[in-house]
């Protein structure tokens, strides 16, 4: 059963929309550093935010209130998507559509201020207003409240790979026979918490630049934003297979995941939108698309964007789709100099696929694999 | 094309039948397995024990401080038998949630063997939550902080259920799904479309959650927890409390299970799930919600609300589910017999649905209802058949498991009895 692409919406650290944030990742531009700091200790790191207007002719809705910035983006993505895909395939019916909502992190702000309150005051002193949203599934609630979904709905928690398991599900959902499209959204809001413990657990680097396939890695920043995606049995690009790939136990044990990924995945004429990000995947995908696919176009939004966890790998996705669309992929920039991988020496390319390549961080792999 | 009375197929089945390009029937999806952790017990034998003696597994609550909290008491799996099972010094380690996943998969696997699943979809609510606690409080305090990069790497809820595969060398993509307490529901039911639409062979499926004192404090600071006993659908029910555990099931095709041998403990066999918008943390007063999740189930198992025996409600012990719930199963179900045994054993939350569909399954093979503790006075807003206090023997074939959430999910699947 054909699945394709036929609405996109992208919130990012470089604008809102696919056409604005594309054209900015094709002339070059990355994500300005922004200081992230916290009372709770006295360091400092960065991270690449979402501009405040990029989200400024939000309608408003009741659901939004109180809401946090996760799902403030992800309603932004959710509605762009939509609309583009009416004035791709027409109208479409919310009532048969489906949501998936991939996630990693979630509601982090308001879940660090919820337990913050409990660990200064004590219990008694717990917000009522703020637990409800730390719920994993809240943007996804708010979301289908703004939508008007009253089908299925489902929020799926993952690392980095968490994009890709969503697509998955959604193409289940479509044969399933029991839908007729279904939004996948992904997203993520950044905070110094998160970046203390990435920090801690020695994956985050303190100022950009995300510099890729270094060895030993440099580490990487943060960022946040959404990206969601309409999927139907109409579109623009096609979503020609996906492989939920599977778990490794040790860092060390990623490569061999990733390479079976894109071996499965491999096809001429196809491109890799990479998940590196300037830690161990780097190596992992290197080591894999010099065995697999030694001759394809590699490229990664994350220099540019940085790293949105469970918002990436539908990032990821919408380069690809945009990529494919526009015959065009940004250049790469901070990449050592002798490196067995091929990257885009200027914007045009041939490509008629392109495979997503999706690592986590926390022990998950997936791949998909676009078409037009 | 194939008419519906030829196969047996109700519209949406025969609709799934045409997509499929007429190639593959709905395939019968059976339970091969199932492993069991709860304030129950540990286990399909406790578990039964437990639920035919009435037993309330309540307790005050040991492994956080609750002074300032309106409810002291919930359902708690023993730590020190769960210590009993730790694999070496890097059991230590493991979060509270990975053990008591690794107990279910013990058990499962135990049963069969030979399972070997391509998909796992769990459901939960808060994965490793307290080793985040840990994680803050250090911070917070400017403690030693030497033990954070483990408590970071075990805090993803993907990790329990990734280590437990790990233990049992399988490698399965995994789909955590967290729809807050119709998180395990959602699971089963998700796993069950797959197997059910030929894409998939076989999925291990369930849910998990350890207590946490984050969310503990979450409910007590909504009111949504009680000071007294839990008292589902009672006229003086004044809340829920929470509780923990986990339960896994292995689904597979019917055709397969039977062509390789393998034990059928039950069949699923109708799935629904629905989305309230009406609020992110009270269902719509009506009951639409619940009532569409129902009759989804219903109609894909292809059954009438007469076929039903038992309804496992989801019955939270709280003013507003309550009432929506069992406005939506009157109206629906008249005097189907019902229990809530959350009253007996908590609200696990993500595990909740899971667990759940693990007394059914113990109730069809036993021909038992579970009851509905602490029900004194039956609430005449609703007019439910509810088995109060105590089991009693039955025969039924078709039972249905109820899970709602926050941020209006809703879940229902119904299970029968595979007739010899």
């Amino acid at each position: 059963m054909s699945l394709q692409i036929a609405g996109m919406g992208w919130v990012t650290p470089l604008g809102r929309g696919v056409d604005t944030v594309w054209g900015r990742l094709i002339r070059g531009d990355e994500a300005p550093r922004q200081p992230i700091s916290d009372p709770v200790s006295d360091k400092e790191y960065s991270a690449f935010r979402v501009p405040a207007d990029a989200l400024e002719d939000l309608p408003p809705h009741p659901r939004l209130r109180r809401a946090s910035a996760i799902s403030r983006f992800a309603a932004a993505a959710g509605i762009d998507a939509l609309i583009e895909a009416r004035s791709t395939i027409g109208e479409i019916d919310t009532e048969g559509m489906a949501l998936v909502f991939a996630v990693s992190n979630g509601g982090v702000i308001y879940t660090k201020r919820f337990y913050h309150n409990v660990v200064e005051a004590g219990a008694q002193s717990a917000s009522p207003l703020l637990f409800p949203e730390t719920v994993f599934n809240a943007p996804a609630s708010h979301l289908a409240a703004i939508l008007g979904i009253t089908g299925a709905s489902y929020t799926l928690v993952g690392d980095g790979a968490v994009g890709v398991l969503a697509m998955q599900m959604a193409s289940d959902l479509l044969d399933n026979g029991a839908f007729e499209s279904c939004l996948v959204v992904g997203a993520e809001e950044a905070d110094w918490l998160l970046c203390d413990a990435y920090h801690k657990w020695r994956l985050l680097k303190k100022e950009p630049p995300i510099e890729l396939f270094r060895d030993p890695p440099r580490g990487m920043i943060l960022s946040e934003g959404a990206a969601a995606v309409l999927l139907a049995r109409q579109g623009v690009v096609e979503i020609d297979a996906i492989d939920a790939g599977g778990n490794f136990f040790q860092r060390r044990e990623a490569k061999k995941i990733v390479r079976r990924i894109l071996h499965n995945l491999a096809d001429e004429q196809v491109c890799i939108i990479s998940s590196a990000n300037g830690t161990f995947i780097d190596l992992a995908e290197q080591k894999a698309i010099e065995r697999e696919l030694a001759s394809a176009l590699v490229y990664s939004v994350k220099p540019a964007l940085g790293e949105s966890v469970g918002a990436s790998a539908l990032w990821q996705v919408i380069a690809g789709a945009q990529g494919l669309r526009t015959k065009r992929l940004p250049q790469m920039p901070h990449l050592p100099q002798h490196i067995g991988l091929n990257f885009p020496a200027s914007n045009e390319i041939a490509c008629t696929k392109a495979i997503i390549l999706s690592c986590g961080l926390n022990q998950q792999a997936a791949g998909l694999r676009l078409s037009i | 094309m194939e008419s519906n009375q030829n196969r047996g197929l109700n519209d949406t089945e025969m609709r799934r039948f045409n997509d499929l390009g007429g190639k593959t029937a709905p395939a019968r999806v059976a339970v091969v397995a199932a492993g069991v952790v709860s304030p129950l017990g540990f286990g399909w034998d406790e578990t039964l024990a437990t639920l035919r003696a009435n037993k309330d597994c309540v307790s005050p609550v040991t492994r956080f401080d609750v002074e300032k909290c309106r409810c002291k008491t919930a359902g708690q799996v023993s730590d020190e038998r769960l210590s009993e099972r730790r694999n070496g010094r890097k059991g230590e380690r493991l979060h509270r949630a990975t053990r008591m996943t690794m107990v279910v998969f013990e058990e499962s696997f135990g049963q069969d063997p030979k399972f070997k699943p391509e998909l796992t979809v769990i459901g939960t609510t808060s994965g490793g939550m307290s080793f985040g606690q840990d994680y803050y409080r250090a911070l917070h305090r400017h403690r030693d902080l030497r033990h954070s990069p483990g408590w970071i790497a075990n805090y993803p809820p993907q990790k329990p259920v990734i280590d437990a595969q790990d233990a049992f060398n399988i490698s399965a993509p995994c789909q955590i799904i967290a729809n807050a307490c119709a998180s395990g529901t959602n699971a089963i039911g998700h796993a069950f479309e797959c197997v059910r639409s030929g894409k998939y062979q076989r999925v291990l499926t369930g849910g998990y959650d350890a207590i946490s004192e984050l969310v503990f404090v979450g409910f007590d600071s909504l009111q949504a927890s009680t000071p007294e006993k839990c008292r589902p659908f009672d006229r003086d029910r004044s809340g829920m409390v929470l509780g923990e555990g986990a339960a896994i099931f292995a689904l597979e095709n019917l055709e397969s299970a039977r062509a390789r041998g393998a034990r059928v403990l039950g069949e699923i066999i109708g799935y629904g799930i629905s989305t309230d918008n009406h609020h992110l943390t009270q269902p719509d007063p009506s009951g639409s919600g619940p009532r569409r999740a129902m009759e989804q189930a219903l109609q894909s198992g292809n059954r009438s609300a007469g076929d039903v025996n038992y309804i496992n409600a989801h019955g939270t012990a709280t003013t507003f589910n309550d009432a929506a719930e069992g406005k939506a199963i009157a109206e629906l179900f008249g005097g189907v017999p019902m229990s809530s045994t959350k009253s007996m054993m908590g609200h696990s939350l993500g595990a909740a649905g899971a667990i759940e569909a693990v007394v059914c399954l113990l109730a069809l093979q036993a021909q038992f209802l579970p009851p509905n503790i602490n029900f004194r006075n039956p609430d005449h807003g609703l007019h439910l058949n509810i088995i109060p206090n105590e089991s009693r023997e039955a025969k039924i074939d078709t039972v249905l498991s109820n899970s709602f959430g926050f941020g209006g999910a809703n879940a229902s699947i119904l299970i029968q009895k595979l007739a010899a």
